[in-house]
């Protein structure tokens, strides 16, 4: 294994309509390790991850998995390179119509030739890794929310990819599975040899599995570093993100008109 | 003024664009040797689309075969000509009724299902999380479901036709008493098979390309949202029906007014 890093992107914009995105981003992410990238929401976290698993295109800028750029692929070698990530969805993004065990043995059935019972057997180790081995029989819409990821983190991790991309893991999770995805992306990242992207702006539960974090906002690396040099951060805006201040440099308020003359005003009552 | 004027220059250049990718979308997904598994993928489809569709459109084959033998007798009866009943019948359904009516139907009843469950599926990333697990679902998801538009709708076509002749046959024989000879012998000496079946499963084919990929591509670049997957699913239904009655003159024009 070598150094250099597994994902870089290079001075990245984009835009959606006639909003700017990102304005140049910079991102080096290393072989296995979690970088962790945070910031508020709609600051385009998971446009980030869709650019790096080049589901969507640029306006400019690079992004480098492995040495290749994913944006200038062919359909064909696009389709090889993201056999190499798995993608964990924030809803799961599990087939509807695919019990649990077919939506893991999913990726194995359509990019291997494996004989049915080692298939079996695969699917069986993924789901024992998440802990719904028991599960397997039952259909997506009868599963929780944490269950759902769970299964979906098993389906990412059928083909054992060398990237795993997970967006937003955390939300909507009781204490119990938050717990348990903190440690199943840990334990996973360490025991495979990994490399792991987590976009998130639950601060506790990432910094404490995080090896690198990336605070982005305003279409821009905000700030970068190792977790703990973060937490001592000196910049207002990155420390108001980092201890979860309501108000700051980063406003409460959506951008408005002074709010006396907004009530007084009332649609030209007065 | 000027304002008006650019934003007709702006609804044509989204129209154009809009068309462009539809137009790439059906090249990119329809186009390619099929795989085993996209066999069994267009089969299982081919039940959805057109198995399910099977009863709406016999059901109403039957019935319109029966009124059209019911109006078409009151009228011939007047000038004694009840004989030529088969031939009014089977010539209206094999020219214009059947392939029409069936596209409206499965326009309704397979269009409507393909946009939503396609919409849904993006909507709950379940297309983006097939691209990223490495399989494009243009081919898994998309190609299966036009094959199986494409070839269900003649199919469903021909059922109509057939049903519809023998409603006219029950209403026209058996109830109000046409002679059976000459219901079925003037039917055989007046339908010709290229020029009345033929163009008629023509027009078929047609129907059936134009509806699948507006219901398909309707699915596809739909907001994923629910609202957006209403609308989604109206304009697939709206577009297809005026689509099918659009070309449907256009090519009769063509086929049956002497313009070719």
């Amino acid at each position: 294994m070598s150094d250099t890093p597994f994902v870089v992107v290079e001075d990245l914009y984009f835009s959606r309509g006639d909003t700017e995105i990102f304005r140049g981003v910079d991102l080096s992410i290393q072989r296995g390790k979690i970088t962790a990238i945070m910031g508020p929401s709609g600051s385009g976290k998971t446009t980030l991850l869709k650019l790096i698993g080049g589901q969507l295109t640029p306006d400019s800028g690079r992004t480098l998995i492995d040495g290749e750029d994913i944006h200038r692929q062919p359909r064909r070698s696009l389709f090889a390179m993201r056999r190499r990530m798995g993608m964990l969805f924030q809803s799961g993004a599990l087939f509807s119509d695919l019990s649990v065990f077919e939506n893991v043995a999913f990726p194995l059935r359509v990019h291997t030739d494996l004989p049915e019972a080692m298939i079996r057997d695969l699917v069986l180790m993924k789901l024992e890794a998440v802990g719904l081995r028991g599960a397997r029989e039952l259909m997506p819409a009868e599963l929780s929310g944490g269950m759902a990821r769970r299964v979906a983190l098993a389906r990412a991790m059928a083909l054992d990819p060398e990237l795993i991309l997970y967006d937003e893991p955390f939300v909507g999770q009781d204490p119990i599975s938050m717990g348990v995805l903190v440690q199943l992306i840990k334990r996973l990242n360490e025991a495979l040899g990994l490399t792991s992207i987590v976009v998130s702006h639950d601060i506790k539960e990432t910094l404490t599995i995080a090896d690198y974090v990336y605070v982005i906002a305003d279409g821009k690396v905000m700030a970068h570093g190792t977790p703990k040099s973060l937490d001592v951060d000196q910049d207002p805006r990155v420390s108001q993100f980092v201890h979860g201040e309501p108000d700051g440099p980063v406003p409460f308020h959506y951008p408005a008109a002074d709010f006396f003359t907004d009530v007084l005003d009332a649609g030209g009552r007065r | 003024m000027i304002t008006r004027i650019m934003s007709l220059g702006r609804r044509g250049c989204d129209l154009l664009e809009a068309l462009g990718r539809a137009g790439i979308f059906v090249a990119q997904s329809a186009v390619g040797m099929p795989s085993r598994e996209g066999l069994l993928l267009w089969v299982r489809q081919m039940h959805f689309v057109g198995v399910l569709s099977l009863a709406i459109v016999l059901v109403s084959g039957l019935f319109i075969g029966m009124v059209l033998a019911l109006q078409g007798y009151t009228l011939l009866v007047d000038f004694g000509a009840e004989q030529a009943l088969g031939q009014m019948v089977a010539l209206s359904l094999l020219r214009e009724l059947a392939p029409v009516v069936a596209a409206l139907l499965f326009a309704g009843r397979a269009g409507s299902a393909l946009t939503a469950e396609i919409g849904l599926m993006k909507a709950t990333e379940q297309l983006s999380s097939m691209e990223m697990i490495g399989v494009d679902p243009l081919r898994r998801v998309v190609a299966p479901r036009l094959w199986a538009g494409f070839v269900s709708l003649p199919l469903l076509t021909i059922g109509f036709s057939v049903v519809g002749i023998y409603g006219g046959y029950l209403v026209g024989v058996e109830w109000l008493g046409v002679f059976e000879g000459s219901y079925w012998g003037n039917m055989q000496s007046s339908v010709e098979f290229v020029g009345d079946i033929g163009n008629g499963m023509i027009k078929s084919l047609v129907f059936a390309v134009v509806v699948t990929w507006i219901a398909v591509f309707q699915g596809y670049d739909l907001i994923p949202t629910s609202e957006g997957i209403s609308r989604a699913t109206t304009r697939t239904v709206v577009y297809s029906s005026l689509a099918v009655l659009g070309l449907d003159f256009v090519l009769t024009a063509i086929m049956f007014g002497g313009l070719a």
